[in-house]
């Protein structure tokens, strides 16, 4: 037998269900869809910090003077290298180091522990000790390489193009594989053990069974890390920001630099909204991607 | 009973007063990061001196400094009282974020003939004086002088060719790898003061023309040179030292200290750090020279204390303990300059308050470090920075990023010249 709602109760429930959701929203509202909105505006007006008196509509302007920029397209090529990098090496290292932590072995436990320090450290403090450790005249990492019989001299690793961005990579990287290997742990003691005991009785090898149970049932797990590391590492500033201030030659100038470049040193804050918004789009259409390939419920019916 | 109540009330109300009385002003003073102890006694000297004043001392990292406060004056966070330097004063005085003092207390001119010359015009905005000096000083040469007779060398470097050929022998003889070393991360503040340094020992020294529009971008000019200079130096030579590029203040005198150096273009109170006895293994054995070059002219520069349209605005009260706060730090109490002298003669800071160089103490204590004499030949031809728009700053970063690019190999020196000379003109529009 069908319940009958009377109109005036739906009317009440639904009222008081918009009641209860009516803070989150308008929070929400004021932390995300106001600055959005703002930064929008922003992006349509000449807004120059040290020209206050005027600030004059300009259209799309901001947009074309960013997107026509020398250091526009420099600043994606490093980030899209940065991230080609970063997401896939955080992780695969992150879901390895999950398997260690997994097993029942005495590794796992001394693993458990130090696995964490990365994430618990500051950024700017892990950016400062990175920094030292790849300084060119007293770094360890030179020190280490000499001691090795591995370079002559000490390399300037923060000073050249290319190098100095392998360094932020590595430094990123460390500082990312925590919270990976921890995602991945607690997708892979989900997994229920019949699962695996079905599988060896079937005769799967190890491989096998990381290849047709493990690694599908982690895709919706993959799917996050890969999503929130892609939009961790074109956004990532503060890190470069401490240990090579961008350079050499803005050779670590990553678009999230070029950013802040244009709002808190060049004081353009036009330029700057229209370069956030075009990020954000950017976002948007890298989380779409990826949702793309990696519907977990296709490759599950696959 | 009436009377008693009447009574407790007045008792209340005179407890009320006079706790309203006593509170203190609040003042927030804002500085980059040095010798953070010396400016802390300082305030809590200044507290005592005047104990309805609280400073609140908030310290941030120099290369850092000047986007801190873009965002803290941005993001309205309460500052009233900032540590300011020529470089950034368009920029901020445009903006406005920082007052001119002559505006508020026109009494502050009285100290303009005490002050050296490029330090007024440092501090000067549209003809306003917007601070008064917290130190004032001259980027000059800097060498090791055991290092030096070990190459075989009795005296300093006088122009640009011979610092080349002194490094090279010593390279030869392997004394360091790499003699010369620069503080030329992208994006410290003072890579550009020890460019102009260096440009401004040529006799044609200027940068831009009378409607300041670029010159430097054409072949042979004094920029062009030094340009060159750098780039055969790092590249070709291999006598300054690659890593160049990722060093800051600190970590080249270190470097210089632990004998990895033998010539630096260094702010001048450097000196009196890498000479104090135990702070560094070669201590004792740096002097300065005259700036190498044709006219041995180099960049004087002033870093200040500035007032805030933060506290500006906050009333007659705060102004009036700006003001003395202002006064105690960059000015004059009980007739002396207390604080500056103090600098000097602790820190080994420069100063723009040129009375005190007369002053006996500080003479003996420069001596002890540096050349008091030496010292005061180099102030005489330092000129302040040409052309300090409110883009000054903006542009001078491009201009180092450029620089390194042809420090890196990537373009040639004049090629990077007139990149930095087109955003100029772009940035001038």
């Amino acid at each position: 037998m069908r319940a009958v709602v009377l109109p005036r109760r739906r009317y009440r429930e639904a009222r008081y269900a918009y009641a209860t959701v009516l803070p989150v929203v308008l929070l929400v509202a004021l932390f995300t869809i106001y600055p959005l909105l703002f930064a929008f505006v922003t992006s349509l007006r000449e807004v120059v910090l040290y020209r206050p008196w005027s600030q004059p509509f300009v259209g799309l302007k901001n947009y074309l003077d960013v997107v026509r920029s020398e250091f526009f397209a420099s600043a994606w090529v490093h980030t899209l290298t940065f991230v080609m990098g970063a997401v896939p090496l955080a992780t695969v290292l992150g879901f390895a180091i999950a398997h260690l932590l997994n097993g029942r072995t005495r590794l796992a436990a001394w693993l458990n522990v130090t696995i964490l320090l990365p994430w618990a450290i500051p950024t700017v403090i892990s950016g400062i000790i990175w920094a030292w450790i790849f300084n060119s005249s007293y770094g360890a990492f030179n020190g280490a390489l000499y001691s090795l019989g591995l370079i002559n001299s000490y390399v300037p690793w923060l000073s050249r193009p290319r190098s100095a961005l392998l360094c932020v990579l590595f430094a990123h990287v460390w500082k990312e594989v925590p919270l990976t290997s921890i995602l991945y742990l607690a997708a892979l003691q989900a997994i229920p053990d019949e699962l695996y005991d079905a599988a060896r009785v079937d005769g799967a090898g190890g491989l096998a069974i990381l290849r047709r149970v493990t690694v599908p049932l982690l895709i919706p797990t993959t799917l996050i890390i890969v999503v929130y590391e892609t939009m961790v590492g074109i956004v990532t500033f503060d890190l470069l920001y401490v240990m090579t201030g961008g350079g050499p030659a803005g050779a670590t100038s990553l678009i999230s630099y070029y950013l802040y470049n244009s709002m808190f040193v060049s004081y353009n804050f036009g330029q700057g909204a229209a370069l956030a918004v075009l990020l954000a789009a950017a976002l948007v259409v890298f989380i779409l991607v990826y949702m793309r390939l990696l519907r977990s419920e296709e490759i599950y019916a696959t | 009973m009436r009377a008693l109540v009447a009574s407790l009330l007045v008792v209340l109300m005179l407890t009320v007063a006079s706790a309203l009385g006593a509170t203190p002003v609040q003042l927030t003073f804002t500085v980059w990061s040095y010798s953070t102890d010396v400016i802390l006694d300082n305030i809590k000297k200044f507290e005592a001196k005047y104990p309805g004043i609280k400073v609140s001392l908030q310290d941030f990292a120099w290369e850092k400094y000047t986007d801190v406060m873009t965002a803290r004056f941005v993001g309205k966070t309460p500052t009233d009282l900032a540590y300011s330097s020529d470089h950034w004063l368009q920029q901020w005085a445009a903006a406005n974020w920082i007052v001119p003092l002559e505006d508020y207390f026109p009494q502050v001119k009285a100290y303009k003939p005490d002050f050296a010359p490029y330090a007024i015009e440092g501090m000067t905005y549209k003809g306003k004086l917007y601070g008064l000096p917290y130190y004032a000083d001259t980027i000059i040469f800097i060498y090791n002088e055991d290092m030096l007779k070990r190459a075989g060398f009795a005296k300093p470097p006088a122009t640009w060719d011979e610092v080349t050929r002194m490094a090279l022998a010593m390279k030869e003889k392997k004394i360091v790898e790499y003699p010369i070393m620069f503080q030329f991360q992208d994006i410290t503040p003072w890579y550009i003061e020890v460019f102009l340094s260096m440009v401004y020992s040529y006799k044609d020294y200027q940068m831009f023309d009378a409607n300041l529009n670029p010159i430097f971008d054409r072949e042979g000019t004094a920029a062009h040179k030094v340009a060159q200079w750098l780039v055969d130096g790092m590249r070709k030579h291999k006598v300054i030292n690659p890593a160049s590029l990722e060093t800051t203040e600190i970590p080249l005198v270190k470097a210089m200290g632990a004998g990895q150096v033998a010539f630096a273009v260094l702010p001048k109170y450097n000196l009196a750090d890498l000479n104090t006895p135990g702070a560094h293994a070669q201590a004792g054995k740096f002097k300065m020279a005259l700036m190498p070059g044709e006219t041995h002219g180099t960049v004087g520069f002033v870093r200040f204390y500035a007032m805030t349209k933060m506290a500006a605005d906050r009333g007659k009260a705060v102004q009036d303990a700006a003001w003395k706060f202002l006064e105690y730090f960059g000015g004059k109490t009980d007739g002396k300059f207390v604080v500056v002298k103090r600098w000097a003669l602790e820190k080994g800071l420069g100063f723009a308050q040129l009375p005190l160089y007369k002053d006996p103490e500080i003479r003996a204590a420069i001596n002890k470090w540096g050349n008091v004499s030496l010292e005061e030949e180099q102030a005489k031809v330092a000129r302040a920075k040409e052309a300090l728009t409110p883009f000054w700053g903006t542009w001078s970063l491009e201009f180092q990023k450029e620089m390194n690019r042809a420090l890196l190999g990537q373009k040639s020196a004049l090629d990077a010249l007139k990149a930095a000379a087109a955003k100029w003109k772009e940035m001038k529009k």
